[in-house]
C-alpha cells in the first residue's frame, strides 16, 4: 500500500496524526493556490481552512481515480469560487468586440528574472474579477464554457474578463522584470 | 494578441504549477476540531469492532480454561474423605462434637444478620506524545527559453510536470518527515473499576472434588481502584497501583435453616458446622443457623440427620445456596505494550498481582437480603496472581482518554492453604474507565 493510500486510511479511520501529516504535506501547495484566487492573505486563509475541512469531509468520495493532490486542488479551487460569488459579481460585457485591447506589451518580452513570489504578487494585483477568469483559464485549464458556469457570467464576459486580465500582467510583467534589470544593472 | 496572451499564460501557469507558501501558524487548530466531529461514526464503527474482537477472544479463553477443569487427573483431591468413614467419627481438628439436645419446644424466629451491599471504586492509564511534522519550501525562479506555446485545453497544472520546452528549476522535495516524539506526558493516573467473574478448576480426580466444583457458581463480583501509569519508553508502559476487590462464589445444594440456638451447643471451637468448599472450609459463626448438604460428605458437623432433624424441629427453611465473599486489597505491577498507538490505542497487558485478604464472609440471600453464616477459615492472607489482557485505550484529548481492558487473571496459589494444589481459581474482568496523562 503506498504511502498516501495509508495516510488516507488513516484519516478515514479518524487517526488525527494522519490527518495532521495529510494537512503538513499539502497544505503550502494549497495555500498558494488560496493566495492566487484572493486579493488578502486573511480570505486565503479562511478558504484553505475552509477547503480543507471539505477535503477531510468528502475523502470516502475521491476514488483513487487520478491525483489524489489534483483532487484536492479542485476542491480548494471551488472553495474559493464559492467565496468569490459570495461577495463579488462580476460585471457583465455584452459585447466582447467592442472591447479594443491596448496592445502595450512590450515586444520580445524577456521574463528572465522573475520567479514564483514575483508572479503571485502581480497576479494578485488583478481586479477580483479578472483574476478569477485568468486562474480558472490559464492556470486551471477550464474552457470559458466551463468558467461561465463556475462563476455564474456569461462565456463572452468570461473573454473579456481573460483578455483584460492578460494586457494587465503583460504591462506589470514587462514593467516589473524592467525594474529588476535596472536593480540588477546597478 | 492571442499568441502573446498564451505566452502570459504560460508564464503564470507555469511559475505557479508547483509554488509552495507556508500556510500562517494556527490553521490547523482550526481545522482539526471540525474534522475530528464528521469522523465520529467511523470512531465508532471501530470501537464496536474492537470491542467485539477484544470480547470474543476473552470469551474463548474463558472457555479454554473451563475446558481445562474438566481434564481428567490422577491427583487425589485434597478433601478426599473416605466413605468407610462416618463424618461423626473423624473430626476435623481434633473437635469433640455434643449429641443434639432434644426439646419439643420450636424457636421460628429467624436470628440473622444484614449485611451492607459492596461499593465499587475505579482505576486507570496512559497515552502518547503527538508527533511533530515540519517541512521545508523551496524557492524557484524561472525562465522561457522560448517562445512557443501551447494553446490547447489544459488539465490541470498541478498533476502534470512540464510538458512544454519550459524550464524550471524546482525541487520536487518539499516535505522532510523530521517526526520527533518528545517524551512527555510520561506519567498518567487512571481510575478504573470491573465486574469479574471468578470459577476454578481443579486438578483432582475423585468424586468429591467433582461435586465441590460442580455445585460451585460464580458471583458476579466487582473490582476497581487507581493505577499509576510510568511510559518506559515509546511502546512500554509499566503500571501500579492499589485496587479493591470483592470475589465471590455461590455453593449449591447446602440447605440453611435458622432458629437452631436453642438446640445447639456450641463446643466445637466457635462453630456448630464446617462446608468443605473448593476455595477452603466454611466455619459457621452464627448459632442460629442449621446447616444440611443434599448429597456428598461436603459438612461436618456432630448433628446429622440421624441426631438432629430441622423439620422435626421445625426449623424456618432459609436458603438452599451459601455465597462465599473474599475482599483483597491488590497490588498489580503490570507492563503494558502498545500494538496500536493511535487515536485507538490497543495494549498487550501481562503482569503480576500481590493480593492481600482484608476480609471474607459466608452468608445467604433471601429476598435481596444477606444473612450471616460464618467465614472461610484456611485462606491465605496473601496470594499472587498473573494477569494477561488486551487493553483499548480511545484519547479523547492529548491527556483524557478511555479505557477498556478485558483481563484474565489466574491465581498462582489457591485461596486456601486448605485445598492444597488441587484448585486453581481464575478470574476474568472487563476493566473500564479514565486515564489522564500528566
Amino acid at each position: 500500500m503506498s504511502e498516501i493510500k495509508k495516510i488516507l486510511k488513516g484519516c478515514l479511520a479518524g487517526d488525527r496524526r494522519d490527518q495532521e501529516l495529510l494537512y503538513r504535506r499539502h497544505a503550502a501547495k494549497l495555500y498558494a493556490v488560496c493566495l492566487q484566487y484572493s486579493g488578502n492573505d486573511e480570505e486565503a486563509r479562511d478558504i484553505l481552512q475552509e477547503g480543507f475541512i471539505k477535503i477531510f469531509a468528502n475523502l470516502d468520495n475521491y476514488k483513487h481515480e487520478g491525483s489524489f493532490e489534483g483532487w484536492m486542488r479542485r476542491i480548494t479551487v471551488n472553495t474559493a469560487l464559492e467565496k468569490f460569488r459570495s461577495r463579488h459579481n462580476l460585471y457583465r460585457v455584452d459585447d466582447i468586440d467592442t472591447i479594443q485591447e491596448q496592445d502595450s506589451e512590450p515586444e520580445n518580452q524577456d521574463y528572465a528574472g522573475l520567479e514564483a513570489n514575483d508572479l503571485l504578487g502581480i497576479i494578485r494585483e488583478l481586479p477580483t474579477k479578472y483574476r478569477m477568469v485568468f486562474n480558472l483559464y490559464a492556470i486551471e485549464g477550464y474552457s470559458h464554457k466551463e468558467i461561465s458556469k463556475m462563476v455564474n457570467i456569461s462565456e463572452g464576459t468570461s473573454k473579456s474578463n481573460l483578455s483584460r486580465a492578460r494586457v494587465i500582467l503583460q504591462r506589470r510583467v514587462g514593467s516589473y522584470t524592467g525594474i529588476k534589470k535596472k536593480v540588477a544593472n546597478e | 494578441m492571442n499568441e502573446k496572451g498564451a505566452n502570459i499564460d504560460l508564464l503564470f501557469r507555469n511559475g505557479l504549477k508547483d509554488y509552495e507558501v507556508l500556510p500562517p501558524a494556527g490553521v490547523w487548530e482550526g481545522i482539526h476540531p471540525v474534522i475530528k466531529i464528521k469522523s465520529k461514526p467511523v470512531i465508532l464503527l471501530r470501537v464496536a469492532a474492537a470491542i467485539t474482537v477484544l470480547v470474543s477472544v476473552s470469551l474463548l479463553t474463558f472457555k479454554w480454561s473451563r475446558d481445562i477443569s474438566n481434564l481428567p487427573s490422577a491427583d487425589m483431591m485434597a478433601f478426599n474423605i473416605p466413605e468407610s468413614s462416618p463424618l461423626i467419627s473423624v473430626p476435623v481438628n481434633n473437635y469433640q462434637y455434643l449429641p443434639v439436645r432434644k426439646s419439643d419446644q420450636v424457636k421460628n424466629t429467624p436470628h440473622v444478620i444484614i449485611e451492607k451491599d459492596i461499593s465499587v471504586p475505579q482505576e486507570i492509564e496512559s497515552i502518547s506524545t503527538p508527533e511533530q511534522v515540519t517541512y521545508v519550501k523551496e524557492t524557484k525562479s524561472l525562465s522561457i527559453e522560448n517562445g512557443e506555446t501551447n494553446t490547447g485545453t489544459f488539465l490541470t497544472p498541478s498533476i502534470s510536470t512540464g510538458v512544454n520546452q519550459t524550464k524550471i528549476k524546482y525541487s520536487d522535495l518539499y516535505f522532510t518527515d523530521n517526526t520527533t516524539t518528545k517524551p512527555k506526558n510520561r506519567w498518567s493516573i487512571a481510575a478504573m473499576a470491573s465486574p469479574t467473574y471468578l470459577s476454578s478448576f481443579n486438578s483432582g480426580s475423585d468424586g468429591l472434588s467433582k461435586e465441590l466444583t460442580a455445585s460451585e457458581q460464580s458471583l458476579i463480583s466487582y473490582s476497581g481502584g487507581v493505577a499509576f501509569s510510568y511510559k518506559i519508553s515509546k511502546r512500554f508502559i509499566i503500571q501500579s497501583g492499589l485496587y479493591y476487590s470483592s470475589l465471590g462464589q455461590k455453593v449449591d445444594g447446602i440447605n440453611s435453616f435458622s432458629g437452631f440456638q436453642p438446640y445447639g451447643t456450641i463446643t466445637k471451637g466457635d462453630h456448630n458446622f464446617e462446608v468443605l468448599t473448593t476455595n477452603g472450609t466454611v466455619y459457621t459463626n452464627n448459632p442460629d443457623v442449621f446447616l444440611s448438604a443434599n448429597g456428598a460428605d461436603r459438612i461436618v458437623t456432630a448433628y446429622t440427620n440421624d441426631v438432629f432433624d430441622p423439620k422435626k424441629a421445625s426449623l424456618q427453611p432459609v436458603s438452599t445456596s451459601l455465597d462465599q465473599n473474599f475482599k483483597y486489597l491488590e497490588f498489580p505491577v503490570v507492563l503494558k505494550y502498545k500494538l496500536i498507538d493511535k487515536t485507538i490505542g490497543i495494549n498487550l497487558i501481562g503482569g503480576l498481582s500481590y493480593n492481600l485478604l482484608v476480609s471474607n464472609s459466608v452468608s445467604t440471600t433471601v429476598d435481596g437480603n444477606k444473612y450471616s453464616i460464618g467465614k472461610t477459615q484456611g485462606l491465605n492472607p496473601l496470594t499472587l496472581s498473573s494477569s494477561l489482557g488486551m487493553g483499548m485505550e480511545y484519547n479523547l484529548s492529548g491527556k483524557l482518554s478511555l479505557n477498556l481492558e478485558p483481563t484474565f487473571r489466574y491465581y498462582l496459589n489457591p485461596f486456601s492453604v486448605s485445598t492444597g494444589s488441587f484448585i486453581h481459581p481464575y478470574s476474568f474482568g472487563i476493566f473500564s474507565g479514565v486515564s489522564y496523562k500528566f
